[in-house]
């Protein structure tokens, strides 16, 4: 396992694209995320929203590019052919698949890391001084919604990287996520019965787990924070166990 | 007289520079590739099916209905009203020295504020039914006095608030079907405000003195306001029954009105020539936030997002499929001349999803419509005409967007990243605008500049400048006209398309 | 020029594949159809047959990328994913267009070469061993397809293995190239290694190739030596070089030869001994130049072999696509 994860990383390093994907992940998250923050009307009484979740926005975008990495993790052996030779280096496919899933891990938690804590710097310096509370790690729930957002976008890298693996081409495959993480909110809004939206809301991937970026008005959410984030992980596992199973099953 | 042979090679076609023949390759190619043809049909279906869900999710049998107007469009018809019979002709005259509206600032705290269109003031009104026609001239929150008939139909007359130290004395004449305002500042000097005819009143018809406020636009929502209004010097002319003020709240349990605000209700009293009325709600077409239980085309016709998503990867397949397995040697061998293959391949997706796209709108919003109206869902309105520029609208929307996803395609030769980025333009920009922090400014420029601003071209909602709204793309009102919208992703598609041809041109294939 | 790597590895190994009553489909297309052979280390063994016949597909049964419906193939006794550090087993070369095209030659074989726990300094050796060294930092993306079958051959090589397995390796390959590969393997088999070189052309594998393994259809229909059958297809015929080629035709056929042409200038001649030919040319006062038993080429071996594999020559099998 080790010398496979050894490969994987060696891999990601000795090509440009990943290293500009994850510094386009912090670019996106950030600029989105000052974007928003600058545009929002405070008064002494506040900003009228959550800023926490506010400066926080730009995952919105940032888990785009993340989804596009561990996408082309997987699908960029498929396309080429080297996967034949990654298995033929590393025959066992169920070590292959942890390294690239740890691989994707190590590297999308260092860039989540930057992109949130930029985009709470980024918040702080933009909006007014809110006291103490606002913005600040100190905060309980704010240190929940930074350490959280870094998990979501772990956790939408992974499961990009099970449905890449399931679907193989790259072009489907970032349809596929893109479709999971936007079009499903929005279909979900056609729905007029209160009871199945707030159902929807509470089971798709990205709804559900950006309830963990909520730091006021919890009582309003579906779902509660770390339920939703479960709820994120329920599909990453379920990719991951899908792109297993097949890369397992199939012939490469 | 010659004979002139010229020699073609066998079994090749005519075609005016051979651009046909490579329009019709690339057909070839397309249609061949089975995935490509089922992403198109799949594209079509989710149109469809989107359209069968909303129509069966929603569940409003029994709910009670929307009034209509006479022009048939949804209105809201509930405020305080006080009146009388007038049968025939005749006039009336009333003065207005106070309309005071209040805001909830919390959980039954009222605070006084301003409501842009609270409204008291004198009505003609066919009969108490909602929907029913009427004129009816009103000092309003911030728009001085208005003459307003059937709805729909607004005009300005004097401007400025009204107060004790500024009343506004307002008059009412019937004759016929004719109704004219007259607006005063002293009650001796009046002027003519507006003129309207209001068809089908009938001989008696109702005449009184109304209060109506609107619920206040307030940062990203709204607040039920309620209003209070002194009327005094009461003057009838004509033929009065002579019969008692009744007050009451009219259309109390309409789908339109948004109730009152805790610890506000509607009332009025009369001491002599002075009336004290308050009320809530307003006389107005109805918009969005209105009636939010309405039903547009635009929620039937949301599979248009999951189309996307089938439309741009196929477009993006179909340029860097050539290049990942080099076949695009193959095909710049076949015809040199390297833009011209681009704009081939342009035509024919951009031609098969425009069919496609066409074929699930023009089943989707029939089916979608019928299935919600049998659910008990109010579809606000649309003119032929305006359901057949959706569908056009859609069809092309879609094929736009597989035009850009092409070009980007082209651009990238990289599936991934270019399926990301057109979709992300589209998509993202939408989603942000749902999103409950976004400033309306912000919404309609993002709805204004990026390639979202096409859905535009859905829009079936009408904008009424004497309601106040949150008129935002999240409630189905686009800053820019239907075609305009259209033409922002089109000139996206064709400056990426003009990009991708001088790259293709310059570019070691 | 090129120096075979040292075997140190090789001491106590026995490298072999073993394959037997391998099946395999793809839908309705059967590719494998009860394919057994083995490969013996210290020979180069060619794997023959034409496109589609069940080569690669074999090759990826072996490396345990495709799974086979029926049979087993051992490497060493051991089914490949048993294998611990697989690449210092075998070393194998599928498809040397699959690379990442933005990914540099060393970086490639970095990875490989981590994958198996080895150092950078090995990547190097490799690299200098194929004579990629100047171009080592440069995207793979831009190589030839010369290049890129070195860049493969040297993965192949960077576990120092016992049995190396290459697929098509002259494919692309310039004349220099080619007896580059040839000397390569040549060293490898001296040197102790099994070696399995697929081609569909026999040519290639002339003055290389110890062992023939031909197949058609998905199964193996000869397995044998070269000399063998070389000799077997050279029979007793002899070649008779002469500027008259009818003349000696009509005598020898007189004679009760039978004869053909099979050149400009050549003729080959059975059921007549040598001298009892020169006697009957010059009784016919035919003139000749030379005339000495025949050596059949490695071609002609091999399509005197499939002569009689009637099922195999009616038809070709269609390309299985993968």
């Amino acid at each position: 396992m080790s010398l496979a994860l050894h490969a994987e990383w060696t891999k990601m390093r000795t090509v440009a694209s990943p290293l500009w994907l994850l510094l386009g992940t912090v670019a996106a998250t950030v600029a989105l995320g000052a974007g928003a923050t600058s545009v929002v009307n405070c008064t002494a009484n506040g900003c009228g929203g959550d800023t926490t979740k506010l400066s926080l926005m730009g995952v919105y975008l940032g888990q785009a590019l993340v989804a596009i990495l561990a996408v082309l993790i997987i699908s960029g052996e498929y396309s080429s052919g080297m996967i034949r030779t990654t298995l033929t280096a590393v025959p066992r496919r169920a070590t292959v698949f942890a390294a690239k899933a740890v691989t994707l891990t190590g590297v999308v938690a260092v860039a989540g890391t930057a992109a949130v804590l930029g985009s709470v710097l980024a918040g702080r310096l933009i909006l007014p001084d809110l006291g103490d509370r606002a913005l600040s790690l100190s905060d309980g729930p704010t240190l929940r919604a930074v350490f959280g957002t870094v998990l979501y976008l772990i956790l939408i890298g992974l499961l990009s990287l099970g449905v890449a693996t399931a679907v193989r081409d790259s072009a489907t495959s970032i349809g596929v996520v893109l479709g999971l993480l936007y079009i499903v909110p929005i279909i979900s809004q056609t729905i007029s019965d209160p009871d199945w939206q707030r159902l929807l809301e509470k089971i798709a991937p990205m709804s559900a787990g950006l309830a963990i970026q909520v730091t006021t008005d919890l009582d309003s959410l579906p779902i509660s924070p770390w339920a939703g984030l479960g709820v994120t992980a329920g599909w990453a596992a379920a990719a991951l166990l899908a792109g297993g199973l097949l890369l397992r099953r199939r012939d490469a | 007289m010659t004979a002139t042979m010229t020699p073609r090679p066998v079994g090749q076609r005519a075609g005016r520079d051979g651009f046909l023949q490579l329009v019709h390759a690339e057909w070839t190619k397309f249609r061949t590739v089975r995935s490509w043809v089922t992403g198109m049909a799949v594209t079509a279906l989710l149109v469809v099916l989107v359209a069968l869900l909303a129509g069966v999710s929603s569940d409003q049998k029994g709910s009670p209905p929307v009034p209509v107007g006479p022009g048939g469009e949804p209105v809201t018809d509930s405020y305080f009203l006080v009146h009388q019979p007038l049968a025939g002709d005749g006039s009336v005259t009333v003065s207005v020295s106070a309309l005071e509206s209040s805001i909830p600032k919390g959980p039954g705290d009222l605070r006084p504020g301003i409501v842009p269109w609270a409204k008291a003031g004198l009505i003609i009104k066919e009969s108490t039914r909602q929907g029913s026609s009427y004129a009816a001239i009103m000092a309003t929150g911030s728009h001085g006095v208005r003459m307003q008939d059937d709805y729909v139909n607004d005009t300005a007359g004097l401007p400025g608030q009204v107060s004790a130290e500024s009343p506004r004395w307002l008059r009412l004449d019937r004759s016929g079907d004719t109704i004219t305002g007259y607006a005063s500042t002293d009650g001796t000097k009046w002027t003519k405000v507006g003129t309207a005819q209001v068809s089908g009143l009938g001989s008696t018809v109702q005449v009184g003195l109304f209060v109506a406020s609107p619920p206040a636009v307030e940062g990203l929502g709204t607040a039920g306001s309620v209003s209070k209004a002194v009327f005094g010097d009461l003057r009838l002319q004509g033929g009065w029954t002579g019969g008692e003020w009744t007050g009451e709240q009219l259309g109390a349990d309409s789908p339109t009105f948004a109730g009152y605000p805790d610890n506000g209700s509607g009332s009025f009293t009369q001491s002599g020539g002075r009336f004290t009325v308050t009320g809530a709600g307003d006389i107005a077409p109805a918009v969005r936030e209105t009636l939010p239980t309405g039903g547009t085309l635009r929620d039937i016709l949301t599979g248009t997002f999951a189309a996307l998503i089938t439309v741009i990867v196929v477009g993006a397949l179909f340029i860097t499929t050539e290049y990942r397995n080099n076949m695009i040697h193959l095909t710049l061998a076949a015809s040199p001349r390297r833009s011209r293959v681009l704009v081939a391949k342009a035509i024919v997706l951009g031609a098969v999803t425009f069919v496609a796209g066409l074929a699930g709108a023009v089943l989707a919003v029939p089916l979608g419509e019928r299935l919600a109206r049998a659910n008990g869902v109010y579809i606000f309105p649309v003119a032929s005409s305006t359901e057949l520029r959706v569908a056009l609208g859609t069809a092309a929307l879609l094929a736009t967007a597989s035009i850009l996803a092409l070009s980007v395609g082209t651009i990238f030769r990289h599936s991934a990243g270019a399926v990301t980025t057109v979709l992300v333009a589209i998509v993202l920009p939408y989603i942000l605008t749902a999103i409950p922090f976004m400033p309306a400014s912000v919404a309609n420029w993002l709805a204004k500049v990026t390639p979202a601003a096409a859905f535009a071209v859905q829009q079936t909602l009408v904008r009424y400048d004497q309601v106040a709204s949150h008129y935002t793309p999240y409630n189905g009102y686009y800053p820019l006209p239907p075609w305009a919208g259209f033409a922002v992703l089109a000139g996206y598609a064709v400056a990426s398309l003009a990009v991708a041809a001088v790259l293709l041109n310059r570019r070691d294939a | 020029m090129f120096a075979a790597p040292d075997v140190h590895s090789l001491a106590g190994m026995e490298a072999t594949i073993e394959v037997s009553g391998l099946r395999k489909s793809f839908g309705r297309t059967v590719a494998l159809d009860g394919m057994t052979f083995s490969v013996r280390p210290g020979l180069v063994t060619g794997f023959v047959g034409p496109n589609g016949a069940g080569k690669s597909t074999t090759m990826r049964v072996i490396l345990g990328l495709n799974a086979a419906n029926e049979g087993t193939a051992l490497i060493s006794g051991k089914p490949y994913h048993r294998l611990r550090h697989p690449l210092s087993h075998v070393g194998s070369l599928l498809d040397a267009a699959a690379l990442h095209s933005s990914r540099s030659a060393r970086g490639h074989l970095l990875w490989l070469a981590h994958s198996q726990g080895m150092s950078a300094r090995r990547v190097d050796e490799v690299l200098e061993l194929v004579g990629l060294t100047s171009a080592a930092r440069r995207k793979a993306g831009g190589y030839s397809l010369g290049m890129r079958q070195r860049l493969g051959i040297a993965a192949a090589l960077l576990g120092d293995p016992a049995t190396v397995m290459l697929d098509e390796p002259f494919n692309g390959m310039d004349p220099e190239g080619i007896v580059w590969i040839r000397g390569f393997l040549r060293s490898l088999a001296a040197q102790g290694r099994a070696v399995l070189v697929s081609s569909h052309l026999m040519s290639e594998l002339e003055d290389t190739a110890d062992h023939l393994v031909a197949v058609g259809r998905g199964k193996v229909i000869a397995d044998s030596s070269v000399a063998d059958l070389i000799g077997a297809a050279s029979g007793s015929r002899v070649a008779v070089r002469t500027t008259a080629p009818q003349d000696t035709m009509r005598v020898l056929a007189v004679a009760g030869a039978t004869v053909a042409a099979i050149g400009r200038d050549t003729i080959t001649v059975s059921g007549l001994a040598p001298d009892r030919i020169v006697t009957v040319l010059n009784e016919g006062a035919v003139p000749f130049s030379e005339v000495s038993a025949h050596r059949a080429t490695l071609e002609e071996a091999y399509m005197e072999l499939t002569r009689n594999a009637v099922e195999f020559r009616a038809a070709m099998p269609t390309e299985v696509a993968r």
